[in-house]
Formats: C-alpha cells, structure tokens, sequence
C-alpha cells in the first residue's frame, strides 16, 4: 500500500459525498473554462480582424467605446499613407447588420483598388465590379447567382470566398460605397487597414501613425483592442470574478466535506498518529485528499467547460462571429483553481485533525 | 537501553488530568529489563491503562522520569519516531483501518520508514504469516472475527520491529478460548524475538503466564 493508494482508498470510502462533492466543484471549474474558451475565442477574430486580408495593422477613431462605433473621415486614409513606413493604406467599413439566422453578420465594405490589390481567395466566382454586387464567404449560405437583400440594399452573390476567421467566413465584402450607404455614413470610414514597407518595423511605424495622424490609434492584436474596446476587459473582470466564487463556494463545499470525513475518521487519525505517523504526514494525507479530489473535479470541469463553449459557439447566433478556441492557459487556470480549492478546503480540517494528541484522536468515540 | 540492561525506566512518574485535580498516575517508579514479560493489573481506574500510555510515548508525564528504550520521554522532541520504531502497540478494540486490507493495516506503521513499497509488502505479508493470518491478508477487518483482527493488530505492532511491545487489554473483547490463543502468540513473539512484553489485563491468565506481575491502585505500585 501506497501513500497515494491511502490517500484514493479515504476518498472512495464516502463515494457518493465525495462525487457530490466533485460535482459541486466541477460546476465552478467548467464556468471558469468556458468563459475562458469564449472569451480567447473573441480574442483570436478580434486578432484576425486588426490584420485581415494581410495588413500588418489597422487604425481606428481614438477613443471609441468600440470598435463598430470608430468613425475616420475618408481623408484620413491618404493621412496614414502619407506617414513614412507606410507601404499602402486603405479605408474600410465594419458594417454589422443581420442577415438570414445570424444577427452578427459582418459586411466589410473594400474600395475597388483595395479589392484588386488585395484580392480575395475565391472558391467560387468573381471578385464584385459595381454596387450591386458582393462576395459571401463559405459559411454565409449563399451561392452564386443568387440575390439577397441587405439593409434595403439588393446584392448579386458574384463570388464566394475563402477565410481563416469565422466572422470572415461568414460575411459579406461589398464594395465601400455601399456599405457606406448601409452605414449611412457617407464619406468615411471604419477602420484603415496598413501595410509598412519592406523591412518596416511594424510597432514603430504603428507608433509613428499614431503620432502623426491626430484623432488615431493603430490596433496590431487583440492585446491593443482595448484601445477602442472596455469589451475584453469587463470580460476579464468577469472571468476573474467568477474564479474567486469558484474558490470561495468550492473552497466552502470541500472544508464541509474534509471536515465531515476528518470528524469521522478521528480515532483512525489517532491510531495513524499512535502507530507513528507525525503530524505533518497527516496533514498532508488530508491536504492530498482535498487536492486530489479537486483534481478531479479540474478534469471534468475542463471536459465540461470546454464542451459547453463549443455547443455555445454552435448557436446560430454566436456561431456566426466567434468560433471557441482552447488555449492552455485556459486550461491552467482552471486547474489553478481546483487547486486553490483544494488547499483552502483542506486547510482547516487538516492542521484541526494534525494538532489532535494520539490520546486525544484514539478516545474519539 | 540502560546500563543494568532495563529498557523501561520510570521514576516517579505523574500524570494529571483535569488541571490537576485527579491523578491518574501517581509518583510511579518502575523498571523493566529486556526480554522480560510484564503484567500491569488492577482494578479499573487505577492508572495502568494511563501508565501504558505514557511508556508508549502516546502521552506525556507531568512530572518525574521516563525512560523507553533509552529515550527520555518528558524532553524526547520526537515522540513520533519512538512510537514508530521503539515500541509497538496492541490495543484492547483492534483499531485496525477499516477500509484497508488486513496486509494493507499492517503495511501502515512502515509508510514513512520503509521507503520501497514492495519491501513493506513482503515484510507485512511475513508479519502476517508469522501470527497466523497469511491466508486472510486480502480481507478487511469487517469480514474478520475479534481474535483474527487482533492477531493483525499484532502483526502491525511488530512491522517496525520494536524492542518494545505494549498491549493494553488485548484479551480484554475475546472469549476465553480466543483470547488464550492471542495471549499464547504474544507470549510465543516475544520468546522467538527477544522482545520485552508489557501487559495491561484484568484476565488472571496473563498475571499467571508473566515473568513479574505490577499491581497498582489509585494510580500507586502496590506490593502485590
């Protein structure tokens, strides 16, 4: 017998408490993963965005409450254009609208110069020539030939193309005019995509617009999103805030479990502690109780939290703008958090029962 | 061990309990030389059971002098590693671990001492052999009779080979038949091994098979 097969054979003694007790637990941990799964999910389009179709970075109206809210006069293209670095500039419209099922369908509205420099992959069709025409991505459940109405805006589907991001994938390019015209903004734009010359140094020349160009910010990742956007970081708060509850409500539910067992199990303790063991082994027999058992509870957690924000991203309304991601990190913080339970559970239980005497323990009736 | 060859020394030793008022062990003076088998008797609440106790390092005197297996026991700073290795205990209810097998009771005591698992083993599984219970080493003590688990209970005594062995009313919850048997494998252990064998009973055969027998009453040695 084994330190750790003791440590197994206490937990499965009481199974139901301590799979209730997992359960609870889990609860917490899969919430944790899941709104870390999302929320790297809206971190990753958010990065694909700030430099899609192969810009290095984009610039938006400094202090927007968010980034569909950034409104840059027209002029302001040649402005960036103009800064030293830049290779080309080109404005463009971030227009969000509803379209079929999806109340998140992103229309990217591209000038005609934009579009030929920067082409499109194409599966199917032709790049769009006048108004009246657009190209839909793959997951936008259009085909070729078919017409579409759009903010009052009737569009021929010349083309259908391909992308990394889902928000791309499932959207529309219009030229700019119209999506200006769906905006009801004429004459500006969203966002100016960038690109710097050969050998540019991207963060100087992104600093060096910044500088330059008044009433601008220049977004390269997610990490500069908040920028333009509170979005990212009142989901951070949220993530953060629903790790403490997990600690405190789980924390509370395995000191009620430890402390049941521990009450129960007193005159074995004491014949662990007559029969030699010290204190600071039973302390940590009952410490590695608690862990392991939020360990377990980390796993399923993990698997659940990470099932549900796949199914999430499987609705048609989040489905369309967000697909999830799974970084490790996610995954850590998690189990950080069982871990945490886990020790602050074990806590009072474990130093309560290693303080008890051998005699003290062994008249526990 | 001292030097006249006793391996438990006590010299008017104490212990109280609630703040003093009632003294369980009174100004006790005791020497018991290796190899010897002692029988502690007396009425019930005259301090033998509070006197094992405290040779078995589970407790400790208030006042006067203790010494096991050359340990002092009132400024001994590790009273952990005397119960784990100096001296063994047997008590009255078997107290075995309900959960574990009856190998895995007697592999408990060495967790901590015996490093290799599979050495642990193969020294639970011999102790078990030698008390008789090698074929029962799978079971749990629910599915064993008293006198079965407290041949165990014996077994995880001697897993860290004392020099020492304590046993507090090991016949105390058996039938007579039963309980002659345990009595006869204590006795047997300690001839084969050399130990020294100190016993608490109110069961007249263990005064009758002892090397020397120590009355006590109101916590005192009394002439017997």
């Amino acid at each position: 017998m084994s330190f750790v097969g003791l440590i197994l054979k206490n937990l499965l003694r009481q199974g139901t408490r301590s799979v209730l007790t997992l359960l609870g637990i889990s609860l917490g941990i899969t919430t944790v993963v899941a709104l870390g799964c999302v929320t790297a999910g809206m971190r990753s389009t958010a990065g694909s965005l700030a430099t899609s179709g192969g810009a290095d970075f984009m610039v938006a109206q400094e202090g927007a409450s968010d980034l569909s809210f950034s409104r840059l006069p027209e002029g302001t293209v040649a402005e960036v254009a103009a800064v030293p670095g830049v290779r080309s500039a080109h404005g463009v419209v971030l227009h969000i609208t509803q379209f079929g099922g999806n109340p998140y369908f992103f229309i990217m509205g591209r000038g005609r110069e934009d579009i030929t420099d920067n082409p499109l992959t194409l599966r199917a069709g032709r790049l769009p020539r006048s108004p009246e025409e657009g190209v839909f991505g793959t997951d936008a459940g259009v085909r070729v030939g078919q017409v579409v109405t759009i903010d009052r805006q009737r569009l021929r589907v010349v083309g259908i193309y391909e992308a990394a991001s889902q928000w791309e994938r499932a959207g529309a390019v219009v030229l700019l005019e119209v999506a200006q015209a769906m905006q009801r903004s004429p004459d500006t734009v969203t966002i100016v995509y960038v690109r710097v010359g050969p050998g540019a140094d991207v963060e100087a020349v992104a600093r060096r617009v910044d500088r330059e160009v008044s009433g601008v910010v220049s977004i390269a990742s997610a990490a500069d999103y908040s920028k333009v956007d509170q979005g990212f970081a009142m989901l951070d708060a949220a993530n953060l805030a629903i790790s403490f509850l997990a600690v405190v409500i789980g924390g509370i539910g395995v000191m009620n479990t430890m402390v049941m067992s521990i009450f129960e199990r007193t005159r074995e303790i004491g014949v662990l502690r007559a029969v030699g063991w010290r204190r600071s082994r039973v302390l940590r027999m009952i410490v590695s109780e608690s862990v392991f058992l939020c360990l377990g509870a980390g796993v399923l957690g993990a698997a659940m939290g990470a099932g549900i924000a796949s199914l999430a991203t499987r609705l048609p309304s989040v489905g369309g703008f967000l697909a999830p991601d799974y970084p490790a990190r996610v995954f850590v913080q998690g189990f950080v958090v069982a871990i945490v339970v886990g020790l602050l559970g074990a806590l009072y239980p474990a130093i309560r029962a290693s303080r008890l005497t051998p005699m003290e323990a062994l008249r526990h009736e | 061990m001292s030097e006249s060859g006793a391996i438990v020394t006590a010299r008017g030793v104490v212990k109280t309990f609630e703040q003093g008022r009632v003294r369980a062990v009174d100004g006790v003076d005791l020497e018991v030389r290796s190899g010897e088998f002692v029988a502690i008797v007396g009425p019930s609440g005259c301090g033998k059971s509070t006197l094992l106790n405290l040779l078995g390092a589970l407790d400790e005197p208030d006042d006067g002098t203790l010494l096991v297996g050359g340990h002092d026991l009132r400024s001994h700073r590790d009273l952990d590693h005397v119960r784990a290795i100096d001296v063994g205990l047997v008590f009255q209810l078997d107290n075995l671990l309900p959960t574990l097998s009856a190998l895995e009771n007697v592999e408990v005591p060495m967790v901590g001492v015996v490093r290799s698992a599979r050495t642990r083993r193969e020294r639970a599984l011999e102790l078990l052999g030698e008390v008789g219970m090698a074929d029962r080493a799978g079971s749990r003590p629910p599915a064993l009779s008293g006198g079965e688990r407290q041949r165990v209970a014996i077994a995880r005594a001697l897993a860290n080979e004392p020099s020492l062995l304590l046993a507090d009313e090991p016949t105390g919850r058996l039938d007579s038949r039963t309980g002659a048997r345990v009595l006869d494998l204590l006795d047997r252990i300690r001839s084969e091994r050399g130990m020294t064998l100190v016993v608490v009973s109110h069961d007249p055969r263990v005064a009758a098979r002892a090397d020397r027998v120590v009355s006590m009453l109101d916590g005192r040695i009394v002439p017997t």
